[in-house]
């Protein structure tokens, strides 16, 4: 047991960091710091960047452009990035369907596509969630028949982020409604979104912002060898994509950066006869919002290491839990920073009131989301009684 | 970083582990259980002797064993899950400031206490004064050749059962560290009233090597803390499965399994972070803001586990004779024990501005 960094790790610190602050535009980073949206093109741009050094998706098989690295250099990999404010890889692509393919797909299935997800040529949006099948996604009624060699998918998907961009949607239809439990007929397809019969309809959020959209599908031919791994098994890759998602999503660099963020804005903001910061009340929040970080941040490098048997350490699933609730407390910081410049919803420079104040509500607004996404944290709850705890309903 | 203990630190956690467990077995489960703060268990005590535990932290020279905080954390946590309360955290900190700053004549103390046969406890907490390493009302003053203190301490913990003090008391505007002998206590309260007592070091180096002793001792207290958080959410994730109401299990209830699971929630990243205050006490044991982030990652999940634990019991978690309280009294106690959760939140407050984001590894 010990802490120190060794001299490797922390000269791989060191060069990675270096990248991340000279390699990105800082234009792009900037905008990510300020909470700002980015366009189709930023991220595209960075991935590329990203993926050109061997850094897009370093989880990856080392033969499809992942890293033979530690978990604890995957740490320091993801903690650097988000702390120099570089967009990280499009999730869908780097941690969700690519992660899938490499380990499901057929070898025909990785050549094709891998490429070109890690390099962000294809973008992949997410088709999981529909109008009845929310917690319940095995409840999902998104049909794809056998015609030929070819599947005819009908039905609606909804929540699908960045579809307006995507070029390819990875989905869970269900191909077997007759299997005995609902979970048994369900599979995992490709389908490139400018087939005939896709509409994409966006969702406008309570922040403005359209990230979500409705995807329908009516009489969507999609060919046979578009389906991931074997028929009706999709539900266990579905399982195995979002197990990753709770993994990897304790966004602990990013709360790190904005609590920074926070100390910066609030020994900027006059009160009284000095600044936001003087209050004691708002240095407590602070303080506290550290420490609770700095318990998720161990938290991530303690289990990390820990899977057994290719199965990550239970104590994984709470990282999703904790850190969507410390993404929130620390947005809901930054907001009250504001105070009344956040009355002002506006992305436009140059103003008196800067874009970290105008951008404060719609942002805190926007994180709402993440105790809802990936699976709720009332799900993940369940997941934890159920799994780690043996509490059977 | 690294969070894997090795096959001797195994060892040596098992070990106590038994240890632990039948000396909890002693205690009793029925009648008139004791309550409240914990009185010296001379047994209990030897037989910590024994294994090694009261002087895991003490240097091989002086007749410990040369461990180091992440031993005694290990240790500290199996305590505190068999619910074996002690002065185990109180004599580590006494054993630190001895070893840091005493004479050799002083340090010749330790091998008696790492055999359990002197107890040697800290006199820190005054009357109505927040905790503090500086004494606001006793004082030392020159006197021959040693010191004569004056003022009263309190609580000062296992007093009565205690053979000598470490006294803060303050000489002038400087607050020192006083070794006194045959102290006159009643219950947890001890009154000098010009008592001649030896000063340990000097007086400008009693802050530092005080904040030192401290934050080892934490590392004891947090421990303790994690292994009575484990026990408590044990016991309730069983209660739980085994109690039955409207002719079920009360696990078919989410409102208690969804409570249930964010005490697991807390218990993690409490777990995470005692380990960690172990392993920066072991490298620096002068880093206090690491300490006192986990101090209060600890605290908070203390009190939220210890709550819930009586909640989710119901009526039974108030009683005596049931354990599940007993777990949450400890924590209550070691949440305001050399510090607390409100006034560490202060002090880190008080020093927001000195860095960007914190650095787990600096």
């Amino acid at each position: 047991m010990h802490r120190h960094l060794s001299e490797e790790d922390a000269a791989f610190k060191e060069k990675i960091r270096e990248f991340f602050t000279t390699a990105i535009p800082e234009e792009i980073r900037t905008k990510a710091k300020e909470g700002r949206e980015l366009t189709k093109e930023d991220i595209v741009t960075s991935q590329r960047i990203l993926n050109e050094h061997g850094y897009a998706v370093p989880h990856w098989p080392v033969e499809y452009g992942g890293q033979d690295w530690t978990e604890l250099q995957r740490h320091i990999w993801r903690d650097e990035m988000q702390a120099a404010g570089v967009p990280q890889p499009l999730p869908f692509n780097a941690s969700m369907v690519g992660p899938v393919i490499a380990a499901f797909g057929s070898k025909e299935l990785k050549d094709r596509f891998l490429p070109k997800t890690a390099s962000l040529d294809i973008w992949w949006c997410q088709g999981f969630s529909e109008p009845d099948a929310g917690s319940d996604l095995a409840g999902l009624r998104t049909t794809a028949v056998k015609d030929g060699e070819d599947w005819i998918v009908n039905g609606q998907k909804t929540w699908t982020t960045l579809g307006q961009y995507a070029d390819w949607i990875f989905a869970l239809v269900r191909t077997n409604p007759e299997a005995p439990k609902k979970q048994q007929g369900i599979s995992f397809l490709l389908i490139d979104m400018t087939t005939p019969g896709i509409e994409v309809r966006p969702i406008k959020l309570i922040d403005g912002g359209r990230e979500v959209n409705e995807v329908f599908f009516d009489n969507v031919r999609v060919p046979g060898d578009q389906l991931v791994g074997e028929e009706n098994a999709g539900w266990s890759y579905a399982k195995f994509l979002l197990g990753n998602e709770r993994v990897g999503v304790a966004p602990v660099g990013m709360i790190k950066r904005w609590l920074a963020e926070a100390k910066e804005y609030a020994a900027q903001v006059k009160q009284g006869e000095g600044v936001v910061l003087d209050d004691p009340l708002v240095a407590a929040r602070i303080a506290e919002l550290e420490a609770e970080a700095m318990a998720l941040e161990l938290t991530v490098l303690r289990v990390a290491g820990n899977s057994k048997d290719g199965r990550p350490d239970p104590a994984s699933s709470i990282l999703k839990l904790r850190g969507s609730q410390l993404e929130q407390d620390t947005l809901e910081l930054i907001t009250d920073i504001a105070g009344p410049m956040s009355l002002m919803w506006s992305e436009a420079d140059g103003g008196p009131v800067p874009v970290w104040a105008t951008v404060s509500t719609p942002r805190y607004l926007n994180f709402r989301k993440a105790s809802i996404y990936g699976g709720s944290n009332e799900v993940q709850r369940g997941i934890i009684s159920g799994t780690i705890l043996g509490l059977k309903g | 970083m690294d969070f894997t203990i090795d096959t001797e630190q195994k060892a040596l956690r098992d070990a106590v582990r038994e240890l632990a467990g039948s000396l909890a077995d002693n205690a009793p489960s029925t009648g008139d259980v004791p309550v409240g703060p914990n009185e010296h268990d001379e047994k209990a005590w030897s037989a910590l002797a024994e294994m090694g535990v009261l002087g895991l932290t003490v240097p091989e020279e002086l007749g410990g064993m040369g461990a180091t905080p992440v031993e005694l954390m290990l240790a500290a946590q199996e305590l505190g899950k068999a619910r074996v309360q002690s002065a185990l955290p109180e004599a580590v900190l006494a054993a630190a400031l001895l070893a840091e700053l005493g004479t050799e004549e002083q340090k010749a103390l330790l091998e008696g206490v790492s055999a359990g046969e002197t107890l040697i406890v800290p006199a820190l907490h005054e009357p109505m004064c927040s905790f503090s390493l500086q004494a606001h009302d006793v004082t030392a003053t020159e006197s021959g050749d040693g010191w004569a203190l004056s003022g009263t301490k309190a609580p000062v913990r296992y007093a009565a059962a205690a053979d000598r003090l470490l006294v803060t008391a303050r000489a002038g505007e400087q607050t020192g560290v006083f070794l006194i002998e045959g102290a006159q206590a009643e219950g947890d309260v001890v009154t000098f009233d010009g008592a001649s007592a030896q000063l340990v070091g000097s007086l400008d180096g009693a802050a530092d090597a005080l904040q030192r002793a401290v934050n080892v001792a934490t590392v004891a207290l947090l421990a303790e803390a994690l292994g009575a958080m484990e026990g408590a959410l044990a016991m309730t994730t069983e209660y739980l499965k085994s109690r039955k109401q409207f002719g079920v299990p009360i696990m078919t209830f989410q409102t208690l399994t969804q409570r249930a699971a964010d005490m697991y929630v807390s218990v993690e990243l409490a777990r995470s972070a005692v380990q960690f205050a172990a392993m920066v006490a072991a490298e620096d044991p002068g880093a206090t803001d690491h300490i006192r982030r986990a101090r209060v990652v600890v605290g908070k999940a203390g009190r939220h586990v210890g709550q819930e634990a009586i909640q989710l019991h119901g009526g039974i978690g108030m009683t005596a004779e049931y354990a599940v309280g007993h777990y949450t009294t400890r924590l209550t106690a070691i949440e305001h024990t050399l510090g607390d959760t409100r006034q560490t939140i202060g002090e880190l407050a008080r020093t927001v501005r000195d860095h960007g984001a914190v650095d787990v590894f600096a």
